[in-house]
């Protein structure tokens, strides 16, 4: 069952951050929501998370596993890394201890375990905040810019890990605005600007046109888009 | 120009905090200036007297005199019985009995003594008392054409006033705790609350740490017994009335104080609010002093505060072990108010994911 996302609109006060979206997170998909600041993606992610109610429309989830990995990374900075991961074990329930030492060996988070969280430098912050919205082994797992502040090794790992994790049938959305390190991974692509979903289709169906990459596709997209706001303006 | 420029900065940094300078420049003088109209005396001139006749010789006219004479210093409350004023004595409903002998008009009579009763463990009475009976003494004696004696009572336990202070600080700690570390820690928990809400819901945490810090409130309770053990005080902190009147004041405040800083979304005005609730809660719970000191208004305030009764309740129990059975009414009241403060919880964390 995919996670059915239809006509969904957000208003805040008089701004519409989503307008009139609908895409499908189908199981197993490695799917990646682009956007520049401000397209509506972290609007959207809050929405599938129910942090944020929908002023339109519905989002429908199907019974399963969801985890969640967000752009500030989320633990309690008082406690060690090791206490964060013994909270939220605890709170999600069910964590095997063989899963837990895998996040630990494929985040190298292992040495921090001991550090107060809100001492770890922006790297280890993030792999901590990876590693609490993995805990749970989520069937469906939405990533908000989860490569932030990681080392190029550290990216590596962690795409390589995502996306085997992706193929034993699970099923991620990341969001970002860069999709470069995610090209070679993705499923589908969906692309958000000011709060309008203007392209979803899978990978292979994009048709890049003159350009070599997704990045430059997206980028493209996004500028010709807004040349045509500017001179609508004018 | 430096100073210009940092003082603009000061300038643009009110403009955006507007609402909690208006706050704590505005709103908090405002009412720190109007809360002074409830202190206007620093003696006890309302505090409420049981008045009750000795037998039935006693006439109503006797007993209007009388009330007429003690009003100038008390707040007085004709009863029918002994029993029944007593029982109100207990509960702090009023701070002394005068009880009205018969033939009191009459010119004959060589022995009307009035018996004025005060309970021992209401310590900050105890001493104002000794002068009241003079001055009834004396009142009545020129009033009444009977030959007039006025006997001072103190009913036991005669408590001093470090023992009286306990109960007191005892309540003044979790007060402090539900409305300054409950949302200091609230607040912290804005941090993580993201993550929180997607493996919980904030109804969750928040009830979590009201049973976690209500437990926790255990501890205050222990370190007042132990201390007054040490001290060698006639102060029982472990009375089962003691500890249920305690922890179900904690939790009224606490879910109250919570309810604040969902509403204010964890912010700095959220843990304002709360500092003024508790001064409030503290100055008019009459935790110290009996009603009728300071002023009538600020007797028909405290009145008001169900902390007021769990005080009571409180005192009661650790200083005079009285019987629960005695409080019922109160201590249902307590859990009822509780109640609402829970409901009221619940509804501040609809309304912020509502709201969200």
């Amino acid at each position: 069952m995919p996670i059915t996302i239809e006509n969904v609109r957000k208003e805040y006060g008089s701004v519409v951050a989503v307008d009139d979206v609908s895409l499908t997170v189908e199981a197993g998909d490695f799917h990646c929501l682009i956007g520049p600041n401000g397209s509506g993606k972290t609007t959207m992610f809050r929405m599938l998370l129910g942090l944020t109610n929908p002023t339109d429309g519905s989002i429908s989830i199907p019974d399963a596993a969801v985890g969640c990995g967000f752009q500030e990374p989320n633990f309690y900075p008082t406690l060690t890394v090791r206490e964060n991961i013994d909270v939220f074990a605890s709170l999600v329930g069910g964590v095997a201890d063989q899963w837990r030492e895998t996040l630990l060996e494929e985040l190298r988070l292992k040495r921090a375990l001991e550090r107060t969280a809100g001492d770890l430098s922006g790297g280890f912050a993030r792999k901590l905040d990876l590693v609490l919205s993995l805990l749970k082994r989520p069937d469906y797992l939405f990533l908000d810019e989860p490569l932030g502040a990681l080392d190029d090794v550290s990216k590596e790992r962690l795409l390589a890990f995502l996306n085997a994790y992706t193929e034993d049938g699970n099923a991620i959305l990341v969001s970002t605005h860069h999709i470069d390190d995610f090209e070679q991974y993705v499923d589908r692509v969906s692309i958000m600007h000011d709060g309008d979903l203007v392209l979803d289709s899978t990978r292979a169906e994009v048709d890049l046109g003159r350009y070599d990459t997704l990045q430059e596709y997206y980028v493209e997209m996004v500028l010709e888009r807004e040349g045509a706001a500017v001179a609508l303006d004018g | 120009m430096s100073l210009r420029s940092l003082l603009k900065k000061e300038f643009h940094w009110s403009k955006h905090n507007v609402a909690a300078l208006l706050f704590i420049l505005l709103v908090l003088p405002s009412f720190f200036a109007y809360t002074s109209v409830a202190f206007e005396t620093v003696i006890p001139r309302d505090a409420p007297m049981a008045v009750v006749a000795e037998n039935d010789e006693v006439t109503e006219n006797d007993m209007t005199i009388v009330e007429g004479s003690v009003t100038a210093f008390s707040d007085p409350v004709i009863v029918d019985s002994e029993q029944q004023a007593t029982r109100m004595l207990r509960r702090e409903a009023v701070y002394s009995v005068l009880v009205v002998p018969p033939n009191i008009t009459d010119a004959n009579n060589t022995n009307a003594t009035f018996t004025y009763t005060v309970d021992g463990s209401i310590v900050p009475y105890k001493e104002p008392s000794k002068a009241l009976r003079n001055v009834m003494a004396f009142q009545f004696d020129s009033l009444l054409n009977a030959d007039i004696t006025v006997d001072r009572q103190v009913l036991t336990p005669d408590n001093t006033l470090s023992e009286y202070l306990i109960p007191v600080f005892l309540m003044a700690i979790l007060m402090l705790f539900a409305f300054t570390y409950v949302p200091y820690n609230l607040a912290q928990e804005a941090e993580v609350l993201d993550r929180l809400r997607a493996e919980s819901s904030l109804e969750a945490v928040v009830g979590a740490k009201l049973i976690y810090f209500t437990t926790l409130m255990l501890v205050p309770i222990l370190v007042f017994q132990g201390a007054a053990g040490v001290l060698d005080y006639a102060s029982n902190a472990l009375a089962p009335g003691a500890i249920l009147a305690l922890l179900l004041t904690f939790v009224i405040l606490a879910a109250l104080s919570m309810a604040v800083m969902v509403l204010f979304r964890f912010g700095t005005m959220g843990r304002f609010v709360n500092v003024i609730l508790l001064i409030a809660v503290v100055g008019f719970s009459g935790l110290a002093y009996p009603v009728g000191y300071f002023s009538t208004l600020r007797k028909t305030v405290v009145r008001l505060f169900p902390t007021h009764y769990a005080m009571i309740v409180t005192r009661s129990s650790m200083l005079k072990n009285l019987d629960l059975s005695l409080f019922t009414d109160w201590v249902v009241g307590l859990v009822a108010v509780a109640l609402v403060a829970l409901v009221a919880l619940k509804a501040s964390s609809v309304y912020y994911r509502r709201t969200s």
